[in-house]
């Protein structure tokens, strides 16, 4: 029986080999195919710089660890040690979230159909997170630390390394877990997109801490001291004040409480192991993240849904706006695109807030222009849905099509829904400017809107031309780059110098006149010649439609 | 026999470049005719249906549905057919219930009827369970279900399907089944493509065989089967393409299909150390 077992373990260690190199020459084989195209060749030297660029960071940053280190031990301060691995930690963990991006990354759970056992698998994904650029550079600039303290206090390298070792292996398995449970999260549809928006929301909140600290920060200083105060014995029981604690009562010396904080910092690294593991082995027993799962715990709902009624049009159009406001309900970015205007009013606000009285913001030093800007801004938003209105559609073109729906209501209830969005969000824009900048004077107000008339006809009209001639299948869900096509960016960007161009021109006039409600009369006039060119151009839309239909039907229902 | 077609094409023609995918095929298919168009891969049957259905121009030929020209009166003709294209033209993010409600409303009911029937459908495809599950979550199976349930809500005279049972489980596909023979019996017609042959042939009352874009069978199964006997010898092979039919059977639809497409079954024994 001994010999059988040991005979099966040599078969499991070899297989376990096999297994991982295997897995080894398939990364490799992924990236040199890359390299067949000339988009994977162009990739590779971009991979280079970045590499090169990362080396830089990681050997200078060692350096600058190893430098500071030293000095702060020479000093006499190592309490300081715990800044420089809150840093390694901040920058261990943010790094790989903020480079991902959610863009796509190797998914080791694709392995699991292979007979690999739970050891092997775990082993690969801790591998793939020591391959990570944050694992190297962290680690390097860890091992800069480590030669500082080496350094300035040569009998402590043991004890040092053991504890950076410690908290090495502790960001390591903690940025694996975060990643786990990450990708936990955007397996379904619902999640991803809250987490989505929640990293958009992030990002954006970037803009306004720079004017948000040159705003508060002259006068809540004692407050941030205060807050500092408590923060500093509070990091002290967290990882990197741990490990630098161990670190400090390893130089005094004083074992018990350099042993404990080490034993606590183990104990973090066990915590944190074990939350990677319940994930990993969740995801080795074929979890199932189906949408059917997540779904099955709302209660049924029987009652009938009438559909909408839009007085004064066809049901189909009212049918189609119905869906139209639903999609966009639906989608965090496109809802995200549409609260930029607001966001970038107050960016401006608190930008203009911050900066010195010689560079006050062009806003605030002509706050008449806000409302007519931000108007702006908040059509040329629009231009994402209104160039590419069947987009979102994709498969579904093919419903319009097999329907009995001529395509001019189908892009009239489109077009509706444009305007209804223009109108409130002109609205949420009129109340943002009056709080932000003071209320807009009436004349401007009306000639903003005026401009708008004029403007938003013509940006529908060849918008609805785009829509069918360079369509481009865009994934309402998704977050990060969907690239309209080439045409339809140059012709929008062609059409924006135009309608902007005519729209100053009307505010120049009036101003050379001193009369701003000349502004209004002749935007008006264009709104009657721009909405007649709408309506030209929304007759000939079935035409349009039906002769485009396979361009239409091939580029949207692409998978 | 002097019934005026529900769906007939004459000198259907789609050409994409030099590449010819239909060609010139004459098509009749009568009420209450259950009709099954075969092919193998690329044959060309797809390309037929997105033609009869308006998602696709013809090249050159006529097309007419329930005796109204398709080019001519588009609208009308739509009014009155049910489409379940390759794609399945479903918008990802509706729930299952709201895109039945578009659907309905799209094909002219009002909104009391589309609502219940939406109601119905749902409770008939076993689709009501999960009513806030939007159909890009759907399995496939289920969004095979749904658009079916949407060529069917305005009750359409004339029903085309594009391998309908296509990832479709054994129980859900006896009931569309039960639905369409339901649909048959009540006068509609249907024209329906698959290359499960067994369905076909339990279905279908009517087959017509393409292959490299021509029409090469047409007619009943008890046509084609007689047909095909006629001209080939009987054997003691299964008649999978052996080139002769097992003497005494009844041909399958199976075996008439490999005859009349000239194809013939791979055997496994290149792969003998298959377990």
């Amino acid at each position: 029986m001994a010999g059988v077992k040991g005979m099966n373990e040599v078969i499991l260690t070899v297989r376990r080999r096999t297994q991982l190199t295997a897995i080894a020459w398939l990364r490799w084989r992924l990236f040199v195919n890359t390299l067949r195209t000339t988009r994977g060749q162009l990739e590779l030297l971009s991979r280079i710089l970045v590499s090169l660029a990362f080396a830089i960071l990681g050997l200078g940053g060692a350096f600058g660890m190893g430098v500071l280190a030293y000095v702060v031990l020479s000093q006499g301060k190592p309490q300081m040690l715990a800044v420089f691995l809150w840093i390694i930690l901040l920058f261990w963990q943010a790094f790989p979230i903020m480079a991902a991006a959610f863009a796509s990354s190797p998914d080791s759970s694709d392995l699991l159909r292979f007979p690999l056992s739970y050891g092997s698998y775990f082993l690969v994904r801790l591998a793939y997170g020591a391959f990570d650029p944050a694992s190297a550079i962290g680690g390097l600039w860890s091992f800069g630390i480590l030669v500082g303290v080496s350094i300035a206090k040569p009998a402590l390298l043991p004890w040092a390394l053991l504890v950076l070792m410690a908290f090495a292996a502790f960001n390591l398995l903690l940025m694996q877990m975060i990643f786990a449970w990450v990708e936990r999260w955007l397996a379904q549809r619902r999640t991803r997109e809250i987490m989505g928006v929640l990293f958009v929301l992030l990002m954006l909140s970037f803009q306004l801490i720079g004017p948000l600290t040159g705003h508060f920060g002259k006068r809540a200083r004692p407050e941030v001291q205060r807050f500092v105060e408590v923060l500093a014995p509070a990091q002290g029981i967290l990882p990197p004040g741990l490990a630098a604690d161990a670190i400090v009562h390893g130089i005094y010396p004083q074992w018990p409480v350099a042993l404990s904080s080490l034993a606590l910092l183990f104990a973090f690294v066990m915590v944190i192991g074990y939350g990677l593991h319940v994930r990993l082995l969740a995801q080795y027993h074929g979890e199932n993240l189906s949408e059917a799962v997540a779904a099955s715990a709302l209660a049924k709902d029987r009652q009938l849904r009438l559909g909408w009624n839009l007085p004064g049009f066809a049901a189909p159009v009212a049918t189609v706006l119905e869906k139209e406001i639903r999609y966009l309900l639906r989608s965090g970015p496109m809802l995200l695109t549409l609260i930029m205007p607001i966001f970038m009013l107050l960016v401006f606000r608190f930008g203009a807030m911050n900066s010195a009285r010689h560079s006050a913001g062009f806003l605030t030093r002509t706050p008449n222009l806000a409302f007519p800007v931000a108007a702006a801004y908040t059509l040329l938003m629009l231009t994402n849905l209104a160039y590419n209105s069947f987009g979102g559609d994709a498969g579904g073109i093919q419903f319009f099509y097999a329907s009995p729906v001529s395509f001019r209501e189908i892009v009239l209830a489109k077009n509706l829904t444009h305007a209804g969005i223009l109108t409130v969000e002109t609205l949420v824009a009129w109340i943002a400017v009056a709080s932000l900048y003071g209320r807009p004077a009436l004349d401007i107000t009306t000639a903003t809107l005026a401009g708008l008339l004029f403007a938003a006809p013509v940006n529908f009209a060849v918008g609805n031309l785009l829509s069918i001639y360079s369509p481009k299948k865009l994934d309402y869900s998704k977050f990060g780059r969907q690239r309209a096509s080439q045409m339809t960016v140059l012709v929008s960007l062609a059409l924006q110098f135009v309608v902007v161009g005519v729209g100053v021109s009307a505010f120049w006039m009036a101003r050379y006149f001193g009369n701003s409600w000349i502004a209004t009369l002749l935007l008006l006039v264009l709104a009657g010649i721009s909405l007649s060119i709408y309506g030209i151009i929304l007759n000939r839309v079935d035409r349009l439609a039906l002769e485009r239909r396979e361009t239409l039907v091939a580029e949207l229902s692409r998978t | 026999m002097g019934t005026a077609p529900n769906i007939s094409t004459q000198g259907l023609t789609r050409r994409f470049g030099d590449f010819t995918a239909v060609d010139g095929i004459d098509l009749r298919v009568s009420p209450g005719q259950f009709f099954g168009f075969l092919g193998p891969n690329g044959a060309g049957k797809s390309t037929t249906i997105k033609m009869l259905t308006g998602l696709l121009a013809p090249t050159s030929g006529r097309i007419e549905i329930l005796g109204l020209d398709l080019t001519a009166h588009p609208i009308e003709v739509k009014r009155q057919i049910g489409v379940v294209p390759e794609g399945m033209a479903l918008f990802g993010r509706l729930t299952g219930s709201e895109f039945l409600n578009f659907a309905g409303r799209m094909y002219g009911l009002d909104r009391e009827t589309a609502a219940k029937r939406t109601a119905e459908l749902l409770d008939f495809m076993q689709l009501a369970d999960q009513p806030k599950k939007l159909v890009t979550d759907y399995s496939h199976g289920m969004q095979k279900k749904l658009a079916m349930a949407a060529a069917v809500i305005h009750g359409p005279k004339v029903l085309f399907l594009d391998e309908p049972f296509e990832g479709v489980d054994a129980i859900a596909a006896g009931t569309l089944k039960a639905m369409l023979q339901g649909m048959i019996a009540r006068g509609a017609t249907i024209f329906l493509t698959s290359h499960v042959l067994e369905i076909v042939e339990r279905l279908c009352s009517h087959v017509a065989i393409i292959h490299q874009g021509r029409l090469v069978a047409h007619g009943s199964l008890e046509e084609l089967r007689a047909g095909v006997e006629g001209q080939t010898p009987t054997g003691s092979g299964d008649g999978s393409g052996d080139g002769t039919i097992p003497s005494g059977e009844k041909m399958t639809l199976e075996q008439i299909f490999l005859h009349t497409v000239g194809g013939s079954r791979r055997t496994d024994q290149e792969l003998s150390w298959l377990g």
